[in-house]
Formats: C-alpha cells, structure tokens, sequence
C-alpha cells in the first residue's frame, strides 16, 4: 500500500435549492475548484469516484450524466450509495484505488439536490414489507432511540440545543454552509417547531443542495504538488444489521462507530482522542446524535457528553474543536455530506479553512454514518 | 436573463416484491391466525423480528419458528408531529400519532410500531401494550393497526 494524501477540495455554496445549476453543474464546479485547489487540470486525473443517492431526485443512473462533469470522458468511472455514509464510502474507495498503485490521480465527487425530489419518501423505499408499514421517517426513528438515550444517560434537551448553537455559529464562519444563523441562540432551539418528542426543529440537519470535491495524490506526487497535505493514516467502515430493532439500544452503544474508532485509534496510535486529536468533522443529522457520538468515539466516559458541550470542550476555541464547518446540523446534501466530512478536516490539516480555522492541526477526525448505524471513521495527519 | 424553471413530473410506478418463503410464512400466521412468528438463532438463542433466514451476529441459518406474544414492553417512545408522506399511500399520514420500540414478550428483537396514544406526556418507557389487530386482514403488516396500552 502507497502513502496517500488529499491535496486539493472544493465545494459548492450549499442551499435549500439551487435552481441555477443541474446534478452535472453542482458537480463540475465542485470538481473544477477541488482541482484548481490541488494545482492540477482534469488531464491529470486517472480515475473518479462518485457518492450519490439517486433515489432522492428519482434520476436513474446519475454516474452516466454527471460524470462529465467530473471530467469522466474515457475515464474510469464508478459511483458509490450507502446511504448517509455514501460520501465516505467514496473517499475510501478513491483511496484504495490510489492506495492499490493503480492510479496516481483519483478525483472523489459527491452530490445531492434535494430540492428535486421527496427525501422523506425516498428515505421510507427502504424495505417494502415491513418499513413501509410502519414509516415515521427519520426523525421519528432518530427521536425513538433519543428516548432511549435520554432516559439512560440523563442528557437534557438544553444540553443538545447547545449543540445545535455551536454548530450554526460555527456554519456562519463558513462561506460554504447552507443555514446561517448567526444570532442563533438556545432558547431559539427550545422553542422551534416540535417534530418529533424531544426533537425540535432546529435540531435537525437540514435537506441541502451541493456537491463536494477532493483529489487524492500518492507519495511523492502529493509531496510535489502540495506544501501540506493531509495524509490518509487510517480508514475503518463497520455495518450492523439491518432493521432498527435488531440493536439494543441503538444510538447508545452505536457499536459500529465505537469500534471503527477503537480500530482506527489504534492503526495511529491514538490512546487519548480528547487531546490527541486536533479537531473532529463527524456526521451528525440531530444534536442529540453528537452527543451520544462523544462517547462512542471516546471523546468522554459514558454519561459524561453532556459535561463535554456544558464545558465548550468542543467548541472553537476548546480542547477538541467539533466540525468547525457547521457539520451536517448547517448542510446536508446526503450523497456530498460525508466528502465534506473528509474534505473539511483535510482543509484543517492543509490550513486552508479561511475563517473556521482551527490552530494548529496535525490530526483530523472524519466520520460518516448512515442508515441504521453504519459507520466509516477517518483519520488524516500532516505526518506522512 | 432567462427565467429558470422547474418542470414538474408525478409518476404511478407498480412494483411487484417476492417475499421468499420466510416472509410468506410470517405473513399467513399473522393474517390466519392472528400469530407473531418469530425465528430463533441456533446459535446465540436470539428470537429475530421480523423474520430473516440469516442471523448476522452469527451468520447462522435460522430454522425454528417461534410464536411470539402479541402484547411487549416500550423501550422507547415518541410522538411524531410532522406529516411525514405514507410510501404505502402516497399521501401525508396525519400527525400526531404515537410511536414506540416494543419487545414482544418472547422476542429479543424490538419492532417500531405505532402507538394508540399520541399524547408524549401519557408514554413512558416500561409501559406495557398489545396489538389491536385489524377485522379484516389483507395479509401485510398493517393488519396491526397499533398497540394500545394494556390497562392493569
């Protein structure tokens, strides 16, 4: 295996709509800035990777039409869907295929453009004999395993509503992000729109239109091409089983996520992740969701990820800066979400965040979930 | 400038899903019988719904059938306010209405259902529920129509 680094991201802004650009468009001005970032032209590009959920728009092989505007013309072309971790399912893709040796150059694209299609109905086309009957969408699954989760580890909803906060003030620094709310406060959480009990409407991620792009480069090439690249050190992806209540206690123990993280922590020698690890872009779709990850990741010790948001440990200027981007709380385009979890962290490494830079950053945490509980962990360093 | 557009597009598409005989199964008992089959792991003893040939923690096939209890507890519970659009109709299903993880007494696994109640402060978790079964059953799912506190 070759050492491989990102060298260059790009992004669209990221909206409620965008009427102005199609799924190809989104997905070459994306690609166009990732290059430009990295140095490089689309000649220089050996192979493409895309993440999307085609299932949201209702536009059927998607890889066929937008691939052009990743620059696919007589290239290799493949595309990626798992859900929410579809975007770092792609990134680990597009590494193992430059990993491997066979390309030097790998371009990752993901997209979605929610506004195009019902992404609540998309979501319940899950299994026709027995989801459907029993669809609540995703915030009513999210809020059954919240119930749980508050009732065991005594998490308050004022508690999530700062997580909330912190990640809209964070998504105002970042020209990129799709809400921006800047005067943002807790008692605006507390009193939005209640979706689900205790689920408000400010709690959840919103549905997004983007595209998200990162170039990966190996070995000397990245060194060549990039002063400070952000090098792949380990990549870890656990699935669980299929139906919501085949987990005990879902979104406490998120064993896929606790264990990808111990596997991953242990590829870098990690052994203190609050204070080894310099910031954290993870996948979180509702507030609550970043708090019980606190624990699955061993940011704290079970019970104490309330303790972590009262203290601002997450915050910008805390121990752990947690997605300083504004996470998936401020953007959600689903098939781009996880390529924006990786390419922000490696713009923290690269230093090339603009004014959601975190201070000097060597190790950066991605994660991606999806479905029920699947989970990719992603370590990037500045140490090749 | 252009004015931009957006065309919109309503499709009626029919799809037509083999159950395998697992599901198949399943479905006759609840639909003859007014019976909850479950299936047992020969291996780490689960009792999986809803029914599925493979245990994934074991990757053990699963041939024993087991009758599972239509009444279980709540391990979790909401409320869900929003309309969220039924796949079954195509229409938005009226909110609020009350959902819940149950086990099934003989079940390992919990199902989401949704509740008779759908008032958050009147759910709790520990609260005991049985199915309300439908007069007339077509043979799917939703010949539970919801679980109704049990009254002690």
């Amino acid at each position: 295996m070759r050492r491989v680094a990102i060298i260059g991201t790009g992004q669209t802004k990221h909206a409620k709509s965008h009427d102005d650009m199609n799924q190809a468009e989104l997905v070459r001005q994306a690609a166009t800035r990732a290059l430009a970032d990295a140095g490089i032209t689309y000649r220089d590009v050996d192979a493409i990777v895309l993440s999307n959920m085609e299932l949201f728009e209702g536009r059927a092989l998607p890889e066929m039409w937008v691939g052009e505007g990743a620059s696919g013309y007589l290239k290799p072309v493949m595309k990626i869907a798992t859900g929410g971790t579809s975007g770092t399912s792609a990134c680990i893709a597009g590494l193992h295929q430059c990993a491997s040796g066979l390309f030097d150059t790998v371009l990752v694209v993901g997209w979605e453009k929610h506004s195009e299609g019902a992404t609540q109905t998309g979501m319940a086309l899950t299994d026709p004999l027995w989801d459907r009957n029993i669809a609540s969408g995703a915030v009513g699954n999210f809020a059954l395993s919240i119930s749980q989760y508050m009732a065991e580890r005594g998490v308050t909803p004022e508690q999530a509503a700062k997580v909330a906060v912190k990640a809209r003030r964070n998504a105002a620094k970042n020209p990129h992000a799709h809400l921006q709310m800047p005067d943002i406060t807790v008692d605006r959480v507390l009193s939005s729109r209640m979706l689900a009990d205790p689920v408000h409407l400010l709690d959840m991620c919103p549905q997004s239109d983007g595209a998200c792009a990162l170039v990966y480069a190996a070995e000397d090439r990245a060194e060549s091409l990039c002063a400070r690249p952000a090098w792949v050190r380990a990549t870890v992806t656990r699935h669980d089983q299929p139906y919501i209540g085949d987990l005990d206690r879902r979104l406490l123990t998120m064993r896929t996520l606790r264990d990808a993280a111990r596997k991953a922590y242990q590829q870098v020698g990690i052994t203190d992740p609050l204070n080894q690890i310099d910031v954290a872009e993870i996948y979180e779709p509702v507030s609550y969701a970043e708090l019980a990850w606190y624990e699955a990741l061993g940011l704290c010790a079970e019970g104490e990820a309330g303790k972590l948001i009262d203290d601002g440990s997450t915050e910008m200027n805390g121990v752990l800066p947690v997605n300083p981007s504004g996470g998936v709380l401020s953007t959600n385009p689903v098939g781009a979400s996880g390529v924006i979890r990786v390419a922000e962290a490696a713009m923290q490494i690269m230093v090339r965040a603009g004014a959601h830079q975190v201070a000097n950053v060597r190790t950066a945490l991605a994660t991606g979930y999806g479905v029920y509980a699947w989970s990719d962990v992603i370590i990037l360093s500045a140490d090749k | 400038m252009t004015e931009l557009l957006r065309i919109s597009h309503t499709m009626n598409m029919d799809w037509r899903y083999g159950t395998s005989w697992y599901f198949a199964k399943f479905i006759r008992a609840l639909q003859d019988k007014r019976l909850i089959l479950g299936l047992r792991c020969p291996v780490c003893r689960r009792v999986y719904l809803p029914p599925r040939p493979v245990c994934g923690n074991c990757y053990a096939e699963m041939r024993e059938w087991v009758e599972v209890k239509d009444i279980g507890t709540v391990l979790a519970a909401t409320v869900v306010h929003v309309p969220i659009i039924d796949p079954l109709t195509g229409q938005p299903r009226p909110a609020p209405y009350g959902m819940a993880l149950i086990q099934l007494d003989g079940a390992d696994t919990t199902i989401n259902f949704y509740l008779a109640e759908n008032d958050a402060a009147k759910l709790h978790i520990g609260m005991r529920v049985r199915a309300v079964w439908r007069e007339q059953r077509t043979g799917t799912l939703s010949d539970i129509v919801h679980f109704k506190e049990v009254s002690s």
